[in-house]
């Protein structure tokens, strides 16, 4: 019956009830939302491969490095493979069907980049033709794309004299384990774009980045900076960075977004928490008499504690639980919106245990003050309304 | 001679506003036998509903010793007092003080849940109480839907259910018409004499006061009186 008690409480004032849960059921789904996306952002650095290195130009990523590189690369001792890794840019129909493209050395692909899995068609398909491409399982979901479509470009950066798109054709479809590499992504033949460019009277083509892959047991450090050192009196000088670090540049290019979104999301919990008080200090109040006739009766200070603590946590957990609902069912869709913002959007079971974690303590903070004042509270005053 | 149920010597209870001291209930000395019934009256303010409540165990003496059948209750803890108090004593209170969120039924039972009865046990107890009160058939309604009379009848209902040896009723008339409250005298006097429930009643209506054994007067906190009634009326 003090579980009657604690339902029958909650439900005396619908609106407010209905409005409070709802209020928490926000926040929580908000909470769950922001958290996901601090996340994916870092999902990047979280899960880089510490046998990894990228070589950039020294002066900016946009400036490209030249091919002849490549090979004196693969001369320093540790490094098993380099591979050319250049930005496309290219959009397909308009600028809201945007995802990654790179052109790249196909025949090392899959020796650099170990996490992919190409799970329809294949290598030697995709090597079988120049404008072959693979793509990730998430274009496949966004395009209903297949092995055999055609897919036309436009690129921002390389264009094809005629104005005419670039045409690549669907040769394999991958997966992928890591963030490192999403399922948004391209990839092509780095001698398409090479002998396209080539015909057009292009001479001085360049590389935008190198991925090198290194051997077991390998000193990175050591590798870095034997790369930096090799093209210290080149034309172009680089720098070699390790992937997580490569890929923080990216975050941090972001500023202090995720600091921000995390402060966002514990205002909004202060607020909130700030609002359920105040709801279960007025459903404390209403219930004064009621906690003095039971303890007229002899119930304890600790039942009537229990009555008005269960109210706010069933409350909170109600609540909580409908955000956390709210924030599995929303995260299909919320992550098909921001698959190239945020590739690696997922609300994790982690990020669910918080924002459950997080629903309850406003509920224990929330309850306990007035449910302390009900165990203080003399029932001589209760009863003459007086408290 | 038995032992009397309740004894009180030289009780006091002193409120302190500021500098001054009030004495709600000044050296107080009473001597109530089990199964009588007693009718408290005064002024209003003259301490009756404190002299309730310190029996009851709901409030404490400043000084004075104060027993309840042989025990000293300023030797209980609080919650030796709350367990004394579910299983020996009913409160009436002149507002009811039903749980407006519960059913009849359910207020009737709520004391029965401090008792080690199964759940079956508690309904058909609860349902004897609410037909000796004339209200089975009200036993879903909340207290909102009932009338003034028929909330203090659950109310009765509520305090006799765990059959304690003594029911405290403070005022229970006080907020009732003629004929709810003349049905409220009865109810209390059929528990005195059929059951032999010890009953204290304070109340302003002489005519309630008729149907108790003694009548009490207090005023300003002193016991004035205390007047036997030969014949007390049926209500
Ligand atoms: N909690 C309290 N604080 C201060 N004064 C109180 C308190 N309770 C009762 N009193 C005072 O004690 C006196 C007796 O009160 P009470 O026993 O309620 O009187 P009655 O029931 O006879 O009307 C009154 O003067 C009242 O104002
Ligand atoms: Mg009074």
């Amino acid at each position: 019956m003090p579980l009657r008690l604690i339902l029958r409480n909650l439900l005396k004032r619908p609106l407010r009830f209905t409005l409070t849960a709802g209020a928490l059921m926000m926040a929580v789904f908000l909470v769950c939302v922001l958290q996901s996306l601090v996340v994916a952002l870092d999902a990047g650095v979280r899960e880089a491969k510490s046998d990894r290195i990228v070589v950039q130009s020294a002066v900016s990523l946009f400036v490209g490095l030249p091919l002849a590189y490549q090979s004196k690369i693969e001369t320093v001792e540790g490094v098993e493979r380099a591979m050319k890794m250049q930005w496309f840019g290219g959009i397909y129909q308009d600028s809201s069907g945007f995802f990654a493209q790179f052109g790249v050395d196909t025949d090392r692909l899959l020796e650099v980049y170990d996490e992919i899995r190409i799970v329809e068609g294949s290598l030697e398909q995709l090597r079988a033709g120049r404008t072959h491409c693979l793509i990730g399982k998430g274009l496949v979901q966004r395009y209903g794309w297949e092995p055999g479509s055609r897919i036309p470009l436009q690129s921002q950066i390389f264009t094809r004299g005629d104005g005419s798109p670039w045409e690549f054709t669907v040769a394999g479809i991958y997966e992928s384990d890591s963030a490192s590499i999403d399922e948004n992504t391209m990839f092509f033949d780095f001698r398409y774009l090479e002998e396209t460019l080539r015909a057009r009277g292009e001479t001085e083509i360049d590389a935008g980045t190198y991925i090198l892959r290194i051997a077991p047991g390998t000193d990175a450090v050591r590798v870095m900076a034997q790369v930096d050192s090799m093209f210290e009196n080149d034309a172009q000088r680089v720098q070699a960075t390790s992937e997580a670090e490569f890929n923080a540049q990216f975050v941090s290019m972001l500023g202090n977004i995720p600091f921000f979104v995390s402060s966002i999301g514990g205002g909004v919990l202060a607020a909130i928490a700030l609002a359920v008080l105040n709801t279960m200090i007025m459903a404390g109040r209403e219930q004064s008499r009621d906690v003095g006739i039971l303890k007229a009766l002899g119930f304890t200070d600790r039942t009537v504690f229990a009555v008005l603590l269960g109210q706010s946590l069933l409350l909170c957990s109600l609540g909580g639980f409908l955000g956390l609902g709210l924030a599995r069912l929303a995260s299909g869709p919320i992550s098909m919106v921001l698959s190239t913002q945020f590739p690696g959007y997922e609300v994790t079971p982690g990020v669910l245990g918080q924002a459950a974690a997080v629903a309850l303590a406003i509920g224990l903070v929330a309850g306990i003050t007035p449910a302390w004042r009900a165990r203080k509270l003399e029932v001589v005053d209760a009863l003459r309304g007086e408290a | 001679m038995t032992e009397p149920l309740i004894v009180l010597e030289g009780v006091s209870r002193i409120y302190r506003r500021g500098g001054e001291q009030l004495h709600a209930l000044d050296k107080v000395d009473l001597k109530i036998e089990a199964g009588s019934f007693y009718a408290f009256m005064g002024p209003s303010g003259s301490g009756k509903s404190t002299l309730l409540n310190l029996i009851g165990g709901l409030d404490r003496p400043d000084e004075g010793s104060l027993s309840v059948a042989g025990q000293p209750l300023a030797a209980l803890s609080g919650a030796d007092i709350a367990r004394w108090r579910a299983s020996s004593v009913g409160f009436v209170f002149q507002g009811f003080n039903l749980i407006p969120v519960l059913s009849a039924r359910d207020n009737v039972e709520l004391p029965l849940l401090l008792a080690p009865l199964s759940r079956a046990q508690r309904r058909e107890h609860a349902a004897h109480a609410l037909e000796l009160v004339g209200l089975s058939d009200r036993a879903d309604h909340r207290p909102s839907q009932l009338s003034g009379g028929q909330q203090q009848r659950v109310a009765i209902a509520r305090s006799i259910v765990t059959d304690p040896t003594m029911i405290l009723a403070d005022e229970p008339t006080g907020d009732l018409d003629r004929a709810a409250a003349d049905s409220v005298l009865d109810l209390l006097g059929r528990l005195h004499e059929q059951l032999d429930k010890t009953i204290l009643m304070v109340t302003h209506d002489p005519r309630a006061a008729a149907a108790a054994e003694y009548t009490v007067h207090l005023d300003k906190g002193r016991l004035e009186s205390v007047e036997r009634n030969e014949t007390p009326a049926k209500a």
